[in-house]
């Protein structure tokens, strides 16, 4: 019995990334928090767009005092003094860093304090806003989190760079289980898609790695199956946008040999840009929304560890 | 644990069971085929336009195999020897596995507009080793002859892919009598030209072509006899 408790307690990480920037991590980020607080979860969200935080104004919170750059500046101690309630009960929110240049590139010892001080907070759901890019800092909360969510358009940009985030992920989680220096180096040389070694896919690299030494190859292989990042298309307006998460979900099963999962998709509606226009949260403002269902949805799925299948539409 | 596409099994490639039911393949065909539609946007920055397309071949490849009992049956004999020793062709080169992954039937190349089969043609180049795409009942090659698509000729594409009246019936859920009348050309027996139309459609499905060319082609003859040019 007390394990149980002890299971239901146990914290879960989420991350929302996605590689372009305006594709809605933010507002699905801020949504998914609202969606789970009224669950009765204490849900905190992480404003780590560090760059370019706004995660507070899809809440239709002001610009806050305390931001994460206070954190990241040891003008405070701990994480604890820049969490910020919101009148939404269960939601609160560690700000983006506002005013801080350097807080858009932290150094690793001031992530790694980040990551450590999350670890320790109290909380059912804590989520993280990514920013847009496939840096380094972006990569690491990414991979740190218990589900990595991806959000994309039904647009061959976004498209393109959500593929070049999941390699990207992958690539950079490869490298640090592996010890040895040659691999990683190889690693490194695979990443350059113009590579002269004819490394085009994960699957060449680690028939590669195989070769030279096959048991870092099992390891990673091992690795390649464990990674299972999830999938929002996010603005759908037609059927066949629905599709597309399909598409990416077995290209990336036959390409890259990652499972994909497709969570689910968030429809187009005016009602968003007019939530966001009116600094609301979709969720309070519109709640019996298509896309606030959606997103609804999308929590339901990843709580009992369920996708969309294509039966679901057809 | 890990399968390059190439080496992925029918089965694999059209994501079922190797217990599925003919409705499961039809229904994973449906499926896979619109997963991997060439202009699909989600495809295009992993897969090079050949690939698509020789990705988009293994698909027909596979449900024609798997939707015909006969060749289904031996293709699952294959897959279980192949289990013990390792596939001879696990070691070929890329290039070449492509190449196999090319259509050994004429079945598409009828059509010289298909978009899938650009680079299909070279009839003149050697014919590759046997590989598990062979199991497709092997048709006939078309005679040059055939210019048209008459009743006797479908029925004579029919029988070179060993597909009874009974199969295509159930394949195309089309009656065995309408089957019969499209195959002797009974016009008059026939329902109107819009139902008509989508047997065809049906049918040509079936047989593994585009419709288009099919369709009018009969239709043309169709509409000779039913609805023949209004005279002075």
């Amino acid at each position: 019995m007390i394990e149980i408790q002890d299971a239901l307690r146990k914290k879960e990480i989420w991350a929302v990334g996605g590689g372009k920037g305006g594709i809605g991590k933010s507002l699905i980020t801020g949504n998914i928090g609202i969606t789970l607080a009224r669950l009765k979860k204490r849900v905190l969200l992480v404003d780590a767009d560090l760059g370019g935080a706004n995660l507070h104004t899809t809440l239709g919170i002001g610009v806050p005092e305390m931001t994460l750059s206070d954190f990241l500046n040891r003008r405070v101690e701990t994480i604890q003094e820049v969490i910020i309630k919101t009148s939404i009960p269960n939601l609160s929110l560690v700000s983006g860093a506002q005013d801080f240049l350097d807080a858009a590139n932290p150094n690793f010892a001031q992530k790694a304090r980040l990551l450590r001080h999350l670890e320790t907070l109290d909380a059912d759901y804590i989520l993280l806003d990514l920013g847009a890019g496939t840096s380094f800092n972006i990569l690491d909360f990414f991979l740190f989190a218990d589900h990595g969510i991806l959000v994309v358009l039904p647009e061959p940009t976004a498209i393109e760079n959500a593929y070049r985030f999941i390699k990207s992920a992958f690539y950079r989680r490869f490298k640090k289980v592996v010890s040895s220096q040659n691999i990683k180096d190889l690693i490194d040389a695979a990443m350059d898609q113009k590579n002269s070694m004819g490394i085009r896919t994960p699957y060449d690299l680690i028939e590669r790695i195989k070769q030279l030494e096959p048991e870092s190859g099992e390891g990673l292989e091992l690795e390649m199956m464990k990674f299972r990042p999830k999938l929002i298309v996010n603005q759908v307006r037609t059927k066949n946008d629905i599709q597309i998460g399909f598409s990416m979900k077995s290209a990336c099963q036959k390409y890259f040999g990652i499972n994909l999962e497709y969570l689910g998709y968030v429809e187009y509606d005016d009602c968003v840009w007019q939530s966001i226009r009116s600094k609301r949260p979709l969720a309070i403002e519109y709640p019996y929304s298509r896309p606030a269902r959606c997103i609804e949805r999308i929590v339901h799925n990843v709580l009992r560890k369920e996708q969309l299948t294509a039966s679901m539409l057809y | 644990m890990i399968k390059k596409i190439e080496d992925l099994n029918y089965y694999e490639l059209l994501e079922i069971s190797t217990d599925a039911s003919s409705q499961d393949i039809h229904r994973a065909y449906d499926r896979i085929r619109k997963i991997y539609e060439p202009n699909s946007i989600a495809l295009y920055s992993l897969f090079s336009a050949e690939e698509t397309t020789s990705i988009n071949q293994r698909i027909e490849d596979a449900y024609r195999t798997l939707v015909y009992e006969e060749s289904r049956k031996r293709y699952d004999a294959l897959l279980r020897q192949s289990h013990q020793p390792p596939p001879a062709t696990a070691a070929a080169p890329l290039a070449e596995k492509r190449y196999q992954a090319q259509p050994v039937q004429p079945s598409l190349s009828l059509h010289s507009d298909n978009r899938y089969l650009k680079n299909a043609e070279p009839a003149q180049e050697p014919l590759p080793p046997p590989m598990p795409a062979v199991v497709i009942p092997t048709p006939q090659p078309i005679p040059p002859t055939i210019t048209e698509f008459t009743g006797s000729v479908l029925k004579a594409l029919r029988e070179q892919r060993s597909i009874t009246v009974r199969t295509l019936a159930d394949m195309t859920k089309l009656g065995t009598r309408y089957i019969d009348f499209i195959e002797a050309e009974s016009f008059s027996k026939l329902p109107a030209r819009p139902y008509l139309r989508g047997f065809l459609v049906l049918y040509a499905k079936a047989l593994g072509y585009e419709s288009e060319r099919l369709v009018n082609e009969y239709l043309k003859r169709y509409d000779a006899v039913m609805n023949p040019p209004k005279q002075k």
